[in-house]
């Protein structure tokens, strides 16, 4: 486990999912990695019925197969967000909530695709896609040896400038510089990177391709 | 070759439930001793239980009661608890505890529904944010034992209350002058038979202490 850096793939030519993952899959392999497997990282959200509060609450739950045995939630306030990492149980859990949260279906979204392995890097390419319909493609980088984004990130961003050109800018991405939701006082990229890092910058994504009402083309092809 | 077979959480979970393989019932009698009979107790468990010779576990546990109440709902849609150890370093124990079931009344012990989740130290403050609210808390101190798949725990109950004197220390105050013992398995769905394993061992823990099938309904309101 090391630190991970999440980035979306622009389609600017307007190809399929399974295109633009095969054209990546070919340039990471040309650099040497093996593919192992696959990967997985899905996100469901729950609101909280009108009469729970004034403000409604949201419920997020997260799972990764880099942690198979763990639950993400991160549950959104309004001021604040709370972050809880649990067994698998909690999923039987958060179906008991029914009467206060409920789940709106459409809106479950996943990044699915294979994942490689070249030397310290795993490198993961994840089709984002919400109840069926494509909406873009994520690259999930990680390097195993260090555990403090500052102290690597350089060596990610050369990495992943390798393969994906110059869609990948010289900056750290926001979600390491801005003062975390959770702990104000502390900047993410001096910390040491934990599991719910790599998940809470799932969900700021996912979040960012719920929001956009148009996918970027027609419907995915599996 | 984009998108391989890889089966989601929810699909393991849906596996294992319907594989039953998910602990998700506990079998449970309760007791209670008096202090001054409990070292007895004590001797007799050590004799009986799988632990010999680590000794009894001890264990010092503060437990925080939650309910989760939906609107215009006078009963609580979910009562949950947290258990943290105040003795050694160990994720907190999320656990849901339901309904005893209304069973057939020759049924040798309680079966209710729980589900215990480690998680991480946030699940309060986590919890208080979801909407449940605090019922009562307090500390649980005593020792646990094993027998085969039965887990058999003598503790003392204290109440909360008054300053701390040094971090990490609180006031705490004897709720009665008996012990509480209990005897329970977490086991899946339909292993009934468990119950008559239970029956036999509480059988031997008499005249000590006389585990019963408490039946919450009778003891009034108690949340």
């Amino acid at each position: 486990m090391g630190v991970t850096i999440l980035q979306p793939f622009p389609n600017l030519e307007n190809k399929t999912g399974p295109s633009i993952i095969d054209f990546l899959s070919k340039r990471v392999i040309a650099l040497g990695a093996q593919q192992v497997g696959h990967f997985l990282v899905d996100c469901e959200t729950y609101t909280s019925v009108p009469q729970m509060s004034v403000q409604p609450k949201v419920v997020h739950v997260l799972h990764n197969s880099e942690h198979p045995a763990s639950v993400f939630s991160i549950l959104e306030t309004g001021t604040k967000q709370i972050a809880l990492v649990a067994d698998l149980l909690f999923d039987l859990l958060i179906l008991k909530m029914t009467p206060a949260y409920t789940s709106k279906k459409q809106t479950k979204i996943e990044s699915k695709g294979p994942r490689f392995e070249l030397g310290d890097f795993v490198i993961k390419l994840g089709i984002v896609s919400m109840s069926q319909t494509f909406k873009g493609v994520m690259v999930e980088v990680e390097y195993r040896p260090c555990l403090i984004p500052s102290m690597c990130w350089d060596l990610i961003r050369e990495f992943m400038q390798g393969f994906m050109g110059s869609h990948v800018t010289n900056i750290i991405p926001p979600y390491f510089t801005t003062p975390s939701m959770m702990a104000p006082n502390q900047n993410k990229q001096n910390d040491i990177y934990q599991p719910i890092d790599t998940v809470q910058q799932y969900l700021e994504h996912f979040s960012n391709y719920r929001k956009l009402s148009n996918p970027p083309i027609m419907g995915m092809r599996n | 070759m984009a998108t391989g077979n890889i089966t989601s959480a929810i699909d393991s979970l849906s596996a294992a439930i319907h594989c039953n393989i998910i602990p998700q019932h506990e079998y449970l009698l309760q007791g209670s001793i008096l202090d001054s009979q409990v070292e007895h107790l004590l001797h007799r468990l050590k004799g009986l239980c799988d632990n010999v010779d680590a000794g009894p576990e001890p264990f010092h546990d503060h437990e925080v009661c939650f309910s989760l109440r939906a609107p215009n709902q006078a009963t609580p849609t979910l009562l949950l608890r947290v258990r943290k150890a105040n003795d050694v370093d160990a994720p907190y124990q999320l656990r849901y505890i339901g309904q005893q079931e209304v069973g057939d009344r020759t049924r040798p012990t309680l079966v209710r529904n729980s589900l215990d989740i480690a998680c991480t130290s946030t699940v309060v403050e986590y919890l208080q944010e979801l909407g449940c609210r605090i019922d009562f808390e307090y500390t649980n101190r005593g020792y646990m034992f094993r027998k085969g798949r039965m887990k058999i725990t003598v503790s003392k109950i204290f109440k909360m209350g008054g300053i701390p004197t040094k971090p990490g220390e609180t006031y705490t105050e004897a709720i009665s002058q008996s012990y509480l013992v209990e005897l329970s398995v977490l086991a899946p769905t339909g292993q009934d038979g468990i119950g008559k394993d239970m029956m036999m061992f509480a059988e031997q823990l008499k005249p000590l202490v006389q585990l019963e099938k408490i039946d919450y309904k009778r003891l009034g309101n108690i949340p």
